[in-house]
């Protein structure tokens, strides 16, 4: 025996395997940090500086949060993992680049406090954190969150019409054209970091070289949104506005950055898949069929909630069972994969037709009730006549529109008011029997208060008001909307449309005793009673507009 | 074309240059020599030697116990000194003949006499081989003359010779082929033998250039014997697995390779078939890789089974820095020592020494569900969800996500980001199934055995009363008659 020494003190003992591979979670949310930098640097660059404060705010105020709430807590401190990082990268490059700061740090903060932390910390949230926080920031300021104007931008490469911070998709929805280089590059409006298809795919290349994701969920999530639109977007295989779909609207953010986020999307590889066509499934169906013409965000939401039951029917066959039995079993193995891709494919298609179908089906019916509804309230305000012509039959009518809304936008004397269509109401022999003006009043207390009011000429010739009826109100029950009640709009009937020539002007008065021009307000509903009574001062002046025009 | 291999799987580092190149050298060490009477999957061998019995090497000293169990031989010539529980590398002390060297190295008359295959019969060869005791040397150690003795000979169309070496660090299989290539050869031709519409396989990872290239020299003559290249990957060397790199089939835990119309051996086993049905000399030596960072002279060396893994260590020059860890076996499967003073069995593989840890410096974080556990299971299992049902005793829904069909590669613990148990966890799940198998099994035996018993006391009973019966009414005619 020789003398070696040993230094066998203090041997570890562990259960095997005794190696570990170098990726470890920090690595792999550093990683995802490191790949959104290109649409940053690109948001930072064509935005403005503010953008970057607005990063680094979102991104401080959720690691601060991270912090302070584990220390609190008693909690070992995770900071280090750098995923409270990413939550916050995430949900700045989803904000409007001119969003006041205290905004995205409150959306960061309710990520990691209420999403992530509340619900057991890391891995454990069932929703993405960032994407929880950007529709809370939508629903709690939706006006702020969805103004994409920046001052300083003219955009007029994707927006000849003027028509300033509207996203490309709201363009297209509204059956605008916008430019395919300009999304590519990035040259539009949007939030922050969703703009360039360019910089998000480099970072995109990035994550799949370091194998931090797989091509399993973006690939199935960009081609089912590609088939959906093809199928449902009413304007075919058309490639350029299928690009145009793909490339805006964040879905390349979303597919790569949000879609792929681990802890919330399923395990399984198949499930992996189905996943991706159910979120482009639901981002189809709210980008053609939804109010809104954005619907990542909550496709990747409500995805994240389907995750559990598309992971229960997902898992796998395991090696050498069933279907892999003996020597056919390679190609039953690519049989199966194809299956599922063809059996998602065909329920996509089966519930997009369905959804479609049920949308053409409905689309007329739908149209027919409301014009009904229409002439119903027209009938009522100037009964009798044989015929209504509206503002799309008679430039005259147009034009009195268009030049009381420019004189309307540019006096702001009744606030935030529209006269969306003026209309005659035509005998059998052609003589105009009266008006109707249907005036939206943005300054309601609970939003938009469409109106329309009627007028009639008197026996000298006068035109005098008929009522008003409400085509939509969404007012405080018991107080606004007591704006419906007799006591209230039946004060309009008999007002005189003008007055000297030129449109008669009413005023509210809490009073309770209103003078010729005067309304009483509605107690308790002041917001209300001013709204409508600046819509019905619009409707004077657009019909005030065609009359004075005819004298 | 690319390298044939499997789905999932990982490639942790190799390490294998560390003693690639070191050539086997013969360790014959003096002393104590124990061999536990369980080195292999089965009932345990029964020890045929007493206390005091003198030995010599190549002697039979535990006798196989049922159908799938193995002789075991004695490697050394000597005393007998104690027969008790002796710690094994598991932890757990087993049923042991310890033997004291006496030096001398003394076979038993005959071993070594050269014969050829050629003239020996199927059942001959078969018979050799399970005199030999030769055990799989892969790690599991399943009795080889049960592989060799499928329900079918002319089902088999593989026949696999493993050379593919895949856990990281060891090198054993690597030096065996380069310097005892022939005996691959001769001892996979003693096995086609037995199966003759068998091609002979030689299937070695394409980290090993040489070793491909050297074995296919050697079988440049041979038209039944290809040597096929795999692609690096751990654990291409698994048997499913590579059954599935070689031949395209799938087999599960409760199908034997022979099912798909494969066997596979390891190319250390074939070795040991060479010598048992050739050279007459059963199975005595192992070579094992001695090899990790802390060790002086990482080696590769013949050792007599029943040898200590300390008398290997310090033989080959012992340690430069103090270990962290001591594994028996690579740092994929092996197990880690707490005592270097455990003998060398059948399957063993390697003793590495590591100056760290990476178990202990990777602290386990939560679990982001990454899924690349799910990517990278060999077996297309789904590890987390398998941790949920283990980790809340659900132990019907461990199976229902095929739990039993882990092999505990350690594929899932390896590539976690979030350095998760997984591999331990579902150690522990299935040795819970196979208890409460095993327990429920014992308790239908015990309700079977009763029912018998009651039935037959039933029976008892009613044999009884008709026999009473049929007294009563003899008596009854007797009277009568009277």
């Amino acid at each position: 025996m020789n003398n070696i020494e040993f230094t066998l003190e203090n041997p570890h003992v562990s259960s095997s395997p005794h190696a570990r591979t170098e990726v470890t979670t920090r690595r792999l949310m550093t990683d995802v940090c490191i790949a959104m930098l290109p649409a940053l640097a690109w948001g930072v660059y064509h935005f403005g500086l503010y953008s970057l404060y607005v990063t680094v705010a979102t991104v401080a105020a959720c690691v601060l949060s991270e912090y302070v709430f584990e220390y609190f807590m008693g909690k070992p401190i995770t900071v280090k993992d750098m995923s409270a990082v990413v939550t916050g990268m995430i949900l700045a490059l989803n904000m409007p680049p001119e969003i006041p700061i205290w905004i995205p740090v409150l959306g960061g903060i309710f990520a990691i406090i209420v999403v992530k932390q509340l619900y057991g910390g890391l891995g454990q949230n069932f929703m993405n954190p960032a994407l929880a926080a950007r529709c809370f920031l939508l629903i709690s300021f939706a006006k702020k969150m969805t103004d994409f104007s920046v001052e300083s931008m003219p955009w007029a490469t994707v927006t000849p019409d003027g028509v300033s911070g509207a996203t490309p998709l709201a363009l297209i929805k509204a059956g605008g054209e916008v430019d395919l280089t300009a999304l590519l590059v990035g040259n539009i409006p949007g939030t922050i970091g969703e703009v360039s298809v360019i910089a998000l795919l480099i970072g995109a290349a990035y994550l799949l070289w370091r194998k931090v994701i797989t091509l399993r969920i973006p690939l199935s999530y960009i081609l089912t949104v590609l088939v959906f639109t093809a199928l449902f977007g009413g304007r075919g295989f058309d490639v350029y506005y299928l690009l145009c779909e793909i490339c805006a609207g964040g879905l390349i953010f979303g597919a790569f950055f949000m879609a792929t986020d681990y802890v919330t999307g399923p395990l399984t590889p198949n499930g992996q898949i189905v996943y991706g066509v159910v979120l482009g499934i639901l981002t189809g169906l709210f980008r053609l069929f939804g109010g809104s013409a954005e619907g990542v965000s909550y496709a990747i939401i409500l995805g994240n909630v389907l995750c559990p039951l598309i992971e229960k029917y997902t898992v796998p066959t395991a090696f050498g069972k069933g279907k892999y039995l003996k020597s056919k079993a390679k190609s039953a193995e690519s049989k199966l994969n194809k299956m599922v891709v063809v059996k998602t494919f065909i329920i996509t298609l089966v519930s997009g037709v369905l959804l479609g179908g049920a949308y053409v089906i409905t689309k007329e019916p739908i149209a027919e009730a409301n014009r009904a509804a229409l002439y119903a309230a027209y009938e009522e305000l100037v009964p009798g006549a044989a015929e209504y012509k509206d503002m799309t039959e008679n430039k005259e009518l147009s034009d009195a529109v268009a030049d009381t809304n420019n004189t309307l936008t540019q006096s702001g004397v009744y606030g935030d008011v529209t006269v969306n269509n003026l209309v005659t109401a035509v005998d059998e022999s052609g003589n105009i029997m009266g008006y109707i003006a249907d005036v939206t009043d943005h300054e309601g207390y609970g939003g938009d208060i469409e109106i329309t009011v009627g007028y009639i000429a008197d026996e000298s010739g006068e035109l005098k008001n008929t009522g008003i009826s409400f085509l939509s109100i969404a007012e405080t029950a018991g107080l606004g909307m007591n704006a419906q009640n007799p006591e209230f709009k039946d004060q309009f009937t008999g007002k005189p449309a003008m007055a000297d020539g030129s449109p008669a002007v009413l005023s509210v008065t809490k009073s309770g005793s209103a003078g010729e021009n005067e309304i009483n307000a509605m107690s308790g509903a002041t917001i209300t009673s001013d709204a409508v009574t600046n819509a019905v001062n619009a409707a004077n002046m657009a019909v005030s507009a065609v009359e004075g025009g005819n004298e | 074309m690319s390298k044939a291999t499997f789905k999932g799987g990982a490639h942790p580092y190799e390490g294998k240059s560390l003693s690639e190149n070191a050539e086997i050298s013969l360790l014959d060490l003096p002393g104590e020599y124990v061999f536990p009477m369980s080195q292999h999957i089965g009932a345990p061998a029964k020890p045929c030697v007493n206390v005091g019995d003198n030995v010599l090497a190549g002697q039979k000293i535990g006798e196989a116990q049922g159908f799938i169990s193995a002789d075991v031989i004695s490697s050394v010539s000597g005393t007998v000194k104690k027969i008790e529980p002796r710690m094994q590398t598991g932890g757990q002390p087993q049923m042991s003949v310890v033997v004291e060297s006496d030096g001398r190295f003394e076979t038993v008359p005959g071993v070594g006499e050269e014969r050829s295959a050629a003239d020996l019969s199927k059942e001959e060869i078969r018979d050799l081989v399970k005199a030999a005791g030769i055990t799989g040397m892969g790690g599991a150690g399943f009795p080889t003359y049960v592989k060799l003795m499928p329900k079918d000979d002319e089902a088999i169309d593989y026949f696999i010779a493993n050379g593919s070496e895949c856990e990281p660090y060891l090198t054993s299989d690597y030096r065996l082929m380069m310097e005892e290539g022939e005996k691959i050869i001769g001892g996979l031709k003693i096995c086609l033998k037995l199966f003759p519409n068998a091609k002979g396989i030689i299937a070695i990872e394409d980290n090993k250039p040489k070793a491909i290239e050297h074995m296919t020299k050697l079988c440049a003559g041979e038209k039944r014997i290809e040597v096929k290249a795999l692609k690096t990957k751990y654990p291409e060397g698994g048997e499913r697995q590579l059954i599935n790199a070689v031949t395209g089939r799938y087999i599960n835990s409760s199908l034997l390779p022979a099912d798909a119309g494969a066997i596979v051996d390891n190319v250390a086993t074939l070795i040991a078939i060479y010598d048992a049905v050739v050279l007459n000399t059963p199975l005595m030596q192992k070579v094992i890789t001695v090899t990790g960072d802390a060790v002086k002279n990482p080696s590769n060396v013949k050792v007599r089974i029943g040898s200590s893994y300390k008398d290997i260590l310090q033989a080959v020059g012992g340690l430069k820095t103090e270990a962290r860890k001591l594994i028996c076996g690579g740092p994929m499967m092996g197990q880690a020592l707490f005592d270097l003073n455990v003998p060398v069995t059948k399957p063993s593989s390697a003793l590495c020494a590591f100056a760290h840890d990476e178990v202990e410096e990777n602290p386990t974080t939560p679990c982001i569900r990454c899924a690349r556990c799910v990517d990278a299971c060999p077996e297309f299992l789904v590890p987390p969800m398998m941790v949920r049902a283990a980790t809340h005793g659900d132990l019907e829904g461990f199976e229902a996500l095929n739990g039993m069909e882990c092999m505990e590669c350690g594929t899932c613990s390896y590539v976690c980001p979030a350095r998760r148990p997984l591999t331990q966890i579902f150690k522990q799940a299935r040795k819970m199934v196979m208890n409460k198998r095993r327990t429920e099994a014992a308790e239908k035996r015990q309700r079977d055995e009763l029912e018998r018993i009651a039935k037959e006391a039933g029976e008892a009973a009613k044999k009884a009363a008709l026999e009473e019966l049929y007294e009563a009414s003899k008596k009854a005619t007797a009277k009568a008659l009277k």
